[in-house]
């Protein structure tokens, strides 16, 4: 096992143990469901109340890890990973955020603010909310 | 919220003035990949139900930059005092829609590069600089004219993002037919 990183699609970063000898990036069962909050169960993987069926168990996990690869491709999410740096990066893909950009219900998400504090998107829920992008640059 | 991945340089803007928003601080692009934003700044309204009621838009906070942008700041200010003081918008559902930026699948790939290119430059071991470098490189090829990637980039490789590069990658976007926000909110003509 080698340290790695995981940036998950909310963009939370989660320290990893990844296996050196199965899957082209798999982490330990446990830092799996820390890193991506999906958890596999015996009717597959899931994540609050879904679950997605998982049809060959064998390339997903060998009983200690779990390969992200091939999470990523039966969970229909994107993935980059640098093998030598040990950093993976899950997100969503072009198709499905495109449609869920079409519903047009305002994904929550939570940042840190400029103190450090963590601060959600509904935490002003109820109200009209200017979401205003900016940078230093 | 910024789209920034120097904190520091976004605590040293956001408290210039006494601000009574939160300042939020994205170094991951998590919200601009939730709302469909591709460049700064830039604005999106949404409702007491949670519902996106005006795409994400280029949005100048004063006329500052006008010559360039040929954007009447005002045009935004007005529609947003009209909507929070009556609840009137200016564009139903299906403009809404209409007028968002969807991502391609390149701009998406692009996105993690530029992920594992921020968590390599937070941790910062040897050898983590150069790889970042090499991550930031691969986003700007997937996403050669989205500017939270290509300018966004420019301070994380120590160049102008007012400089040299930075005016041989508008004239690259220029002869590209200026993609990117589709609304148009107070342009005009000069």
């Amino acid at each position: 096992m080698n340290q790695g990183r995981v940036v998950n699609q909310e963009g939370e970063t989660t320290v990893v143990d990844v296996a050196s000898n199965f899957g082209e990036f798999a982490v330990s069962l446990a830092d799996f469901a820390r890193a991506t909050g999906w958890q596999l169960k015996p009717e597959g993987l899931c994540i609050d109340e879904i679950c997605v069926p998982v049809r060959e168990a064998n390339r997903l996990t060998d009983g200690t890890s779990i390969d992200l690869v091939e999470f990523a491709r039966v969970t229909k999410q994107n993935i980059v990973f640098d093998r030598q740096r040990q950093v993976a990066a899950l997100g969503e893909r072009a198709d499905s955020r495109g449609d869920s950009m079409s519903s047009l219900l305002a994904p929550d998400f939570k940042l840190p603010d400029i103190h450090g504090r963590q601060v959600s998107f509904s935490d002003f829920n109820r109200r009209k909310r200017l979401l205003l992008a900016w940078s230093s640059w | 919220m910024a789209l920034d991945a120097d904190e520091v340089a976004v605590r040293e803007w956001a408290t210039k003035e006494q601000l009574t928003m939160p300042v939020l601080v994205d170094k991951y692009h998590v919200v601009a990949d939730l709302y469909g934003i591709v460049n700064v700044p830039a604005a999106v309204w949404v409702d007491e139900n949670d519902r996106i009621v005006r795409p994400a838009d280029s949005t100048p906070g004063s006329d500052l930059f006008r010559d360039f942008s040929n954007v009447d700041s005002e045009v935004h200010h007005n529609l947003l005092r009209k909507w929070v003081r009556s609840g009137e918008r200016d564009l139903d559902d299906a403009r809404v829609r209409e007028f968002q930026v969807k991502p391609s699948p390149d701009v998406q790939l692009a996105r993690l590069h530029r992920r594992i290119a921020i968590a390599l430059r937070e941790r910062d071991q040897d050898g983590d600089s150069l790889a970042s470098r090499e991550h930031l490189t691969r986003a700007e090829e997937l996403a050669p004219l989205d500017w939270t990637i290509r300018r966004g980039n420019m301070p994380l490789v120590g160049v102008d993002p007012f400089g040299d590069e930075f005016f041989k990658f508008v004239g690259e976007w220029t002869n590209a037919g200026r993609p990117g926000f589709k609304l148009g909110t107070g342009r005009v003509k000069k």
